[in-house]
C-alpha cells in the first residue's frame, strides 16, 4: 500500500481502494494530465518569466555552440558570445567530410532506429508477463535479476561481452543493437511494470472470456495503452543508443560500422586545432535528434510526463 | 491512490491477494513463460555470464588479453593501500552528493514551475527538457571551451581580478565544480520530467481546498505536493545517485581528471588503469568493489527514502 | 552416406575456390588521427598497384582501449601503425606482433630508430616487433625574429637557455608558453631534463630497487620548475591550442615542445619560420642529446594468415618517396636512411639526427599504470619537489609490487 493512497481521501478518488484498477468499470486514464486547455484561473507572469529567465541557461551554450560553428578561426578569442561577423559555412563542409558524415549518421540512424524498435516489441512484452504473474516468485526474482543489473558497472562486463559476441559472430551493428535490447530490459522492465500494474485488468478479463490468447491481449490490448510509456522508452532508447561511444568502440568489429560518437572522437585531436570545425561538427552530431525533437516535442513531452513511471 | 512509484514490488503485495481471489488467477499461462525465457537467456547470456566472467578476472593478473595467472585475492589487498583509488573514491563519492541533491533540488523546483499556471507551457517544458537529449561528450567540449576561454575573458574584460580571470577547471580546489555545473545543466532535464509525471498525479482539488484553508503556497508544498510525489523523489534520488557514481563522460569532456589527480573518479581510473594502461585484474577488483558500494548506496538511500515516503511530515 | 561425403566436398571445394579468386583483405589499425588522409591515400594507391589486395582502413578512435578489445577477441589486425610507446613494449613483450628482424625492409632504417624500437619491448631476444616510419624531435621550438630583435643566440648550455629567458623575460616577452591544462605537455621538456641529468642506467637501477626518483630524479625536476618559473602567469589555465596560438601570434619566444606540434602551429601563421634546437640540461654542450621517438611504427598481427601481402603493403609504405612525403607533411624525422627532411623547422637538431645523439622518450621507460602525467601536472601546480618524487617512487613500487607480468614486473 503506498503513501499517497492514506493521505488522499479525496472526492475525486473516493471510489479507488489502495488498487485502484482492480475495481471495475475505471478508464485505464483515470485522471487526465491537466493541460493548458483545461486550465482555469490567471496565468501566473512572474512564474513564467522567472522560468523564460532561467531557460537562458539552457539556450546560451546553445548559441554559443552555434555561432562558434559559424565562425572564421581568427574570429574566436574574446568572450565568444559575438555574432560572427563574417560567416564561414565551410566548416559545416569540413567536418562533413572529416566525420564522413552520410555513412556514419547512417550507421547510428540505422543501429538507434533497430535498437527502439525492437525495444519496444520486446522489453515491455517481457515487461507485461513479470507484471500479471509479480505473485509468483519466479517472475519476482527475474524482475528484481534484471533491475539489478542498473547497479553494475559496465567496465566489469566490457572485455567478456567484446569477447562473447564476437566468438557468436555478432561483433557487428546486429550485435549492439541486441545489446541495447537486452541491456535496455533493466530500466525498461522498471518503468513497464509499475506502468502495466495501473492497468485495469478488467479488460484483460473480458478478452480472456471472448477467447482471446494471452498473446492476443498483449498485442491487442496491452500494446495500445501503452503508448505514453513506448514514448518514454522510444526516446531515451533513442538517446542512448545514438550517443553511446563505449558500447560501438569494443563492440564493432568491422570499420565500416563506425558510428557517429566513435568518428567524432577520432577526430577530436584533429578538431583540437580548430575550434570551429569542431563546434561545427558538435552540431552536427545534434542537428538529428534536435530535429526529431522539434518535430516530436509536443508528442514526446506530453508522452513522456503522462507515462514516466506511474 | 496507488499511482506511485517507488517500486512495483510494493504495489505487488496487495495485487496478489486480488489475483488469487479470481478464477483461473492461480495457473500460470504458458504464454507468460514464452514472453521473458528470451529475454532472460540473452540476457543471461550477455549480461550474467560477462558479469560473472569479469569478476573471475578480478582474481588473476591478466592485462585484458592472453596467459593470465590466478593470484587469489592480493588485487584486492593491494587496492586497500593505493592511495590514488582512495582519492577517486572521496572525490567521486563528493561530487555524486552534491550534484545528486542540486539536480533532484532544481529539478523539483523547475517542475512545480513548469507545472504551475504559465503561459508558453509547452514550449518552457521543451527548452527544459534540450539538454537532455545531447551526449554529455560533445556538451562537455563545450562547457569546457565556455570555462576555460570565455568565462576568464568576460571577466577580465570587467576587471575582475584573480579567481575569476582564469579558468576554474586549471584549480585542482575548483575544478569540480565545473564538472558539477555540467552534470547539473545536462542531468536536470530528465529529472524534471519524470516529476511532472508526478505531479500530473496530484488532483488540483487538493490545493482549492488548501487554499481556502488558507494554506500558503509553501505549506501546500510541505503538505500536498511533497507527500505525494514522495515516490517519484525516490525513484529519482536513486537513479541519480547511481548514475552520477559512475561518472565519467563528464570527466573526459572537461577536466580529463586534472590538474593532477584532482578529479579523476572511480569510472575514470578503472578505465584508464585497466584498457589503457593494461592493469586490467587489477582495476576490475576495483569494480568489483565499486558495485557493492553501489549496491550499498542505492539499499540505503530506498531504505531511508521510503520510510519518510510512508510517514509524509 | 557417400551422397554427404561428396556433397561436403563440393561445398569444400566450392569455398576454396571462392577464396582463391577472391582477394585478400587486410585490415590495416590506424592510429593516428592527423594522418588518415595520408594513409587513405596510400592505401588506395597500394590498391591501385595490388589488385589482388583490399586494404580496409580502420581509423580507431581511443587506439589502446580498441586494440586491447581486439586482442580479446582473438582478432588482431593485419597491419597496425602505432605510437612506439611503453604500451607498444608491453605488447609487443607479450608476443603480439610479427618479428621484422631479418625482414629486407628493416635494412632500409636507420639503426638508431630500430634500437629505439628493440629497446621498448621484444617478442623474443633479438627481435624487433616494428618497422619505425617516422620520429619527432623534441626540444625547444623557438621564434628566430624574437631571437633575433633581441639579440639572443642560440642557447648551447643550461645556464645560456636560462640566460635567454631571463632577457626575454626583462624584455616583456613571455619566454616559454606554459600550457599545463593539457597535462601531458610537461612531459616533453621532462624528456631531454632526465635523459641528460640522471645515470644512464637509473631505469635498469630503478627496476632493481636500487635507486629511487628522490636520488636520480632530483636535479632535473628542480630543472623543470625552474623552467616553468619563466612562463605567463597562471599557466595551468592554458592548453596547447592556446599555447601554439600564442607561440604562432609572437607572443612567446620558445615553446617547450617537439616538431609534432609544428603543423598546428602552421595553422595559425602558415609562413611564419619556426626553428628548434635541443633542451641542454647541462653546461657541457657535449652533453646534450636530443630526445626523438617513433611516433609512426608499422607492425603485423603475429598470427595473420596475410603475412606476405601485409609485408608487402608495409614495403609499399616504407618506399622512400612515400617516407618522405609524410615526413614533409607531418613535419616529422624520417625514419629511413638516406632521406632527409628539410623542413626549416628540423634544421637546428639536423645534427643530432645525423650523428645519432638520440635517446627515446623517457616516459615510455615507464609502467603505464603509474599517473607520471598527473603527478606532473600537479607538482608544477605546487612546486613541492620532495613531494613529487616520494610519490612517484611509492606509485612506482606500489603499481611494480601487483605486477607480475610487462614492464616492471616482479622478477623471481
Amino acid at each position: 500500500m503506498s503513501a499517497t493512497s492514506i493521505t488522499v481521501p479525496t472526492s475525486r478518488q473516493g471510489g479507488l481502494g489502495p488498487d485502484g484498477p482492480d475495481l471495475p468499470g475505471r478508464p485505464s486514464r483515470r485522471r487526465r494530465p491537466r493541460d493548458e486547455s483545461d486550465e482555469g484561473g490567471r496565468i501566473n507572469w512572474w512564474l513564467t518569466v522567472l522560468l523564460m529567465v532561467l531557460a537562458l541557461t539552457i539556450v546560451v551554450p546553445l548559441y554559443f555552440t552555434v555561432v562558434t560553428a559559424l565562425k572564421t578561426p581568427d574570429q574566436l578569442g574574446g568572450s565568444g558570445f559575438g555574432l560572427p561577423t563574417e560567416v564561414r559555412l565551410q566548416n559545416f563542409a569540413d567536418a562533413w567530410t572529416l566525420t564522413n558524415f552520410p555513412r556514419t549518421a547512417l550507421n547510428s540512424a540505422l543501429i538507434t532506429v533497430g535498437a527502439v524498435v525492437l525495444t519496444l516489441l520486446t522489453n515491455s512484452m517481457v515487461a507485461y508477463a513479470i507484471a500479471r504473474n509479480m505473485h509468483r516468485r519466479l517472475f519476482k526474482v527475474l524482475f528484481y535479476y534484471f533491475v539489478s543489473a542498473l547497479f553494475v558497472p559496465f567496465p566489469i562486463l566490457m572485455l567478456p561481452v567484446a569477447k562473447q559476441t564476437a566468438a557468436l559472430g555478432l561483433d557487428n551493428q546486429l550485435g549492439l543493437v541486441l545489446l541495447y535490447v537486452v541491456y535496455g530490459l533493466s530500466f525498461n522492465v522498471f518503468i513497464f511494470v509499475a506502468y502495466i500494474h495501473s492497468i485495469p485488468r478488467e479488460l484483460e478479463e473480458a478478452a480472456v472470456v471472448d477467447g482471446a490468447s494471452t498473446w492476443t491481449v498483449f498485442w491487442r490490448i496491452i500494446f495500445p495503452l501503452l503508448a505514453p510509456m513506448n514514448a518514454t522508452v522510444g526516446i531515451l532508447t533513442c538517446l542512448w543508443a545514438w550517443n553511446d561511444f563505449l558500447l560501438p568502440l569494443v563492440i564493432v568489429s568491422d570499420p565500416a560500422g563506425a558510428t557517429l560518437p566513435l568518428v567524432q572522437y577520432v577526430f577530436q585531436s584533429q578538431f583540437s586545432a580548430n575550434y570551429t570545425v569542431a563546434f561545427a561538427s558538435y552540431l552536427m552530431a545534434m542537428a538529428p535528434l534536435l530535429l526529431v525533437y522539434v518535430f516530436a516535442q509536443r508528442w514526446v513531452i506530453s508522452g513522456v510526463t503522462r507515462g514516466a513511471i506511474k | 491512490m496507488a499511482t506511485t512509484t517507488s517500486t512495483a514490488a510494493r504495489r505487488a503485495a496487495p495485487s496478489r491477494r486480488s489475483t488469487a481471489r479470481r478464477p483461473g488467477g492461480e495457473r500460470l499461462q504458458p504464454a507468460f513463460l514464452w514472453m521473458v525465457l528470451p529475454a532472460f537467456v540473452l540476457f543471461f547470456v550477455f549480461h550474467t555470464v560477462p558479469v560473472l566472467q569479469g569478476i573471475f578476472y578480478s582474481f588473476t593478473d591478466s592485462p585484458g588479453y592472453g596467459e593470465w595467472n590466478w593470484v587469489g585475492l592480493s588485487n584486492y589487498v593491494a587496492l586497500l593501500s593505493d592511495a590514488r583509488i582512495g582519492s577517486a573514491y572521496l572525490f567521486t563519492l563528493q561530487f555524486a552528493f552534491v550534484t545528486t541533491i542540486l539536480v533532484n533540488a532544481l529539478a523539483l523546483g523547475l517542475a512545480v514551475g513548469l507545472n504551475g499556471k504559465i503561459k508558453f507551457k509547452n514550449t518552457l517544458r521543451g527548452v527544459y527538457f534540450i539538454p537532455n537529449i545531447l551526449a554529455i561528450l560533445v556538451v562537455g567540449y563545450v562547457f569546457n571551451y565556455l570555462f576555460s576561454s570565455s568565462i576568464p575573458a568576460i571577466a577580465r574584460a570587467l576587471g575582475a581580478e584573480g579567481r575569476l580571470s582564469t579558468s576554474i577547471l586549471a584549480d585542482p580546489q575548483l575544478a569540480w565544480i565545473g564538472i558539477v555545473i555540467l552534470a547539473v545543466w545536462q542531468a536536470t532535464a530528465f529529472n524534471i520530467i519524470i516529476y511532472l509525471a508526478g505531479l500530473q498525479t496530484v488532483p488540483g482539488e487538493l490545493y482549492e481546498a488548501a487554499s481556502l484553508d488558507g494554506a500558503g503556497r509553501w505549506r501546500q508544498f510541505r503538505s500536498i505536493t511533497f507527500p505525494l510525489i514522495a515516490g517519484f523523489f525516490t525513484i529519482n534520488m536513486v537513479l541519480s545517485l547511481k548514475s552520477f557514481l559512475q561518472v565519467f563522460d563528464h570527466i573526459v569532456a572537461m577536466t580529463n581528471g586534472g590538474p593532477g589527480t584532482a578529479t579523476e573518479s572511480v569510472g575514470l581510473v578503472i578505465y584508464r588503469g585497466g584498457f589503457q594502461g593494461g592493469e586490467y585484474g587489477y582495476q576490475i577488483a576495483n569494480a568489483v568493489i565499486f558495485m557493492i558500494v553501489i549496491i550499498v548506496f542505492a539499499i540505503v538511500q530506498l531504505r531511508v527514502l521510503q520510510r519518510n515516503e510512508v510517514s509524509p511530515s | 552416406m557417400a551422397a554427404l561425403t561428396a556433397l561436403t566436398m563440393l561445398t569444400a571445394a566450392g569455398l576454396a575456390g571462392c577464396s582463391s579468386s577472391s582477394q585478400t583483405e587486410l585490415l590495416f589499425f590506424q592510429f593516428k588521427p592527423e594522418a588518415v588522409a595520408f594513409f587513405e591515400q596510400a592505401a588506395a594507391d597500394f590498391e591501385a598497384e595490388n589488385p589482388d589486395i583490399r586494404v580496409v582502413v580502420d581509423n580507431v578512435p581511443d587506439p589502446e582501449t580498441a586494440l586491447r578489445t581486439r586482442l580479446v577477441k582473438g582478432d588482431v589486425p593485419d597491419v597496425l601503425t602505432l605510437n612506439a610507446n611503453g604500451t607498444f613494449g608491453e605488447l609487443a613483450s607479450a608476443g603480439i606482433f610479427a618479428d621484422f628482424a631479418d625482414a629486407p625492409v628493416m635494412q632500409t632504417v636507420t639503426p638508431s630508430y630500430a634500437e629505439v624500437i628493440a629497446d621498448l619491448g621484444a617478442s623474443a631476444p633479438g627481435a624487433v616487433n616494428g618497422v619505425p616510419f617516422a620520429a619527432n624531435a623534441s626540444g625547444v621550438l623557438y621564434n628566430e625574429e624574437i631571437f633575433a630583435a633581441n639579440g639572443v643566440e642560440v642557447p648551447q648550455t643550461w645556464d645560456e637557455l636560462i640566460a635567454a629567458a631571463q632577457t626575454f623575460e626583462a624584455a616583456g616577452i613571455t619566454p616559454f608558453y606554459g600550457m599545463l591544462a593539457d597535462a601531458w605537455t610537461a612531459q616533453s621538456p621532462l624528456a631531454p631534463l632526465t635523459a641528460q641529468t640522471a645515470p644512464d642506467d637509473f631505469f635498469a637501477a630503478r627496476f632493481a630497487g636500487d635507486t629511487t626518483f628522490e636520488q636520480g630524479w632530483e636535479e632535473a625536476a628542480l630543472k623543470l620548475a625552474e623552467l616553468y618559473e619563466y612562463t605567463q602567469d597562471d599557466p595551468g589555465a592554458f592548453g596547447y591550442q592556446e599555447g601554439t596560438r600564442a607561440f604562432a601570434e609572437g607572443e612567446s619566444a620558445m615553446l617547450l615542445l617537439g616538431s609534432y606540434a609544428v603543423p598546428q602551429i602552421r595553422t595559425f601563421e602558415p609562413e611564419f619560420t619556426i626553428s628548434s634546437f635541443a633542451l641542454p640540461a647541462t653546461d657541457d654542450p657535449a652533453e646534450t642529446t636530443l630526445v626523438s621517438g617513433v611516433d609512426v611504427v608499422f607492425t603485423i598481427g603475429a598470427d595473420t594468415p596475410h603475412r606476405e601481402e601485409a609485408m608487402r603493403f608495409i614495403e609499399f609504405l616504407m618506399e622512400p618517396d612515400r617516407v618522405a612525403a609524410y615526413a614533409e607533411e607531418q613535419v616529422a624525422v624520417p625514419c629511413v636512411e638516406g632521406i632527409e627532411n628539410d623542413d626549416p623547422a628540423l634544421a637546428g637538431v639536423q645534427s643530432y639526427i645525423d650523428e645519432g645523439r638520440i635517446v627515446g622518450f623517457t616516459d615510455h621507460q615507464f609502467i603505464p599504470a603509474v599517473p607520471l602525467t598527473q603527478l606532473l601536472q600537479e607538482y608544477l601546480a605546487t612546486g613541492d619537489t620532495r613531494e613529487f618524487l616520494v610519490d612517484l617512487d611509492t606509485a612506482w613500487d606500489q603499481v611494480a609490487q601487483r605486477r607480475t607480468w610487462g614492464l616492471g614486473a616482479v622478477q623471481g
